[in-house]
């Protein structure tokens, strides 16, 4: 077998010649059991390269790599989607906030007030002097409540009752 | 453009980056820590991840400045001297040696002497098999000086290599 295309190729990478699909047909060649003795010193050489490939890291790198790179994006995707939705929170927050506020407010406002259109008031008595009369009945009433509350109150100022009647009078 | 996923396009870069950072760190622990912060870091600036002509050199790019900045920390942690250091093995022991290929233990030796920017380089180009102008952008220099490390890099393992098995350690 000749040799020389080989020997020529050595020559060529010890020169940094070669382009690397020569490098490759070197490192078959010397990939071959039977390599000729005088080439056998660089069947190392070239089965050095072949044995470096072949190191590396194992699945367990692939898998702690993986659990610090992938767990920040399933954490970058979560949280935007949580706080995507927080400004809605609030805002509905501050609409019930408002809404009630409101609704109490209206409710506060709003209630019936006592009607005072005189215009709509009818006269119940024809006599003036019967009328008089009613009124005096009513206010007797009245003042006698008055006294009888004051009486029980304070003793002391049982006179004032007794003005009061004078002064009806 | 094409959109781009963590789990399609990033992911699956963790091998190369932390061979890459392996070889810059040469520590398995601290390139995978390399790794895991240089995936947070591109998933942090994923706004920017449409600008980017090539995720994967940018990916590269990062990962080899925290690995850079990650070694310079371990180099300032000088190693003190004291008994367990003197009584420490050079090699590891000497089961795992039988198990692994000496000659590939010796070529990692040999690669872990180098430079950084030529280690950088030669693992980009013989493992990876990235072409110059790929690696030009991840080391933001010039693809003639990606050539220029690469010829020296490849040199000098090929110069201590054959030394090395020809007269022996």
């Amino acid at each position: 077998m000749d040799y020389k295309y080989i020997e020529q190729l050595l020559e060529r990478y010890w020169a940094c010649e070669t382009s690397l699909d020569e490098e490759a047909i070197l490192r078959a060649f010397f990939r071959q059991k039977d390599v000729p003795a005088h080439l056998l010193p660089y069947k190392s050489l070239f089965a050095y390269a072949d044995a470096a490939r072949a190191d590396g890291l194992g699945r367990d790198f692939d898998e702690r790599i993986l659990a610090q790179v992938e767990r920040p994006t399933v954490k970058a995707r979560r949280i935007p989607a949580r706080r995507r939705m927080m400004p809605l929170f609030k805002a509905a927050a501050v609409v019930t906030v408002i809404v009630s506020l409101g609704a109490v407010g209206q409710h506060m406002f709003d209630r019936p007030r006592p009607d005072y259109d005189y215009d709509a008031y009818r006269d119940t008595y024809t006599d003036p002097q019967s009328a008089y009369g009613s009124v005096s009945e009513a206010l007797q009433i009245v003042s006698e409540s008055f006294r009888k509350s004051q009486t029980h109150e304070n003793d002391s100022l049982s006179a004032v009752p007794a003005q009061k009647t004078t002064c009806k009078e | 453009m094409q959109e781009i996923n963590f789990r399609n396009d990033i992911l699956p870069l963790k091998d190369k980056l932390f061979r890459l950072a392996l070889r810059i760190t040469m520590n398995r622990a601290e390139a995978e820590d390399v790794v895991q912060d240089t995936m947070l870091r591109v998933w942090s600036q994923r706004d920017e991840w449409p600008a980017l002509d090539s995720v994967e050199a940018y990916c590269l790019a990062v990962c080899r400045n925290l690995a850079i900045d990650r070694s310079r920390l371990q180099a300032n942690r000088n190693e003190e001297l004291d008994e367990s250091t003197a009584e420490r093995p050079d090699a590891a022991d000497p089961h795992t040696l039988c198990v692994r290929n000496e000659q590939l233990e010796l070529l990692d030796r040999l690669i872990g002497t180098l430079p950084e920017k030529q280690r950088t380089v030669l693992q980009l180009r013989d493992v990876e098999g990235k072409t110059y102008k790929e690696i030009a952008a991840v080391l933001q220099v010039s693809e003639e000086q990606v050539k220029v490390n690469l010829f020296r890099a490849r040199r000098k393992i090929k110069e201590q290599y054959t030394e090395i098995n020809d007269y022996g350690l």
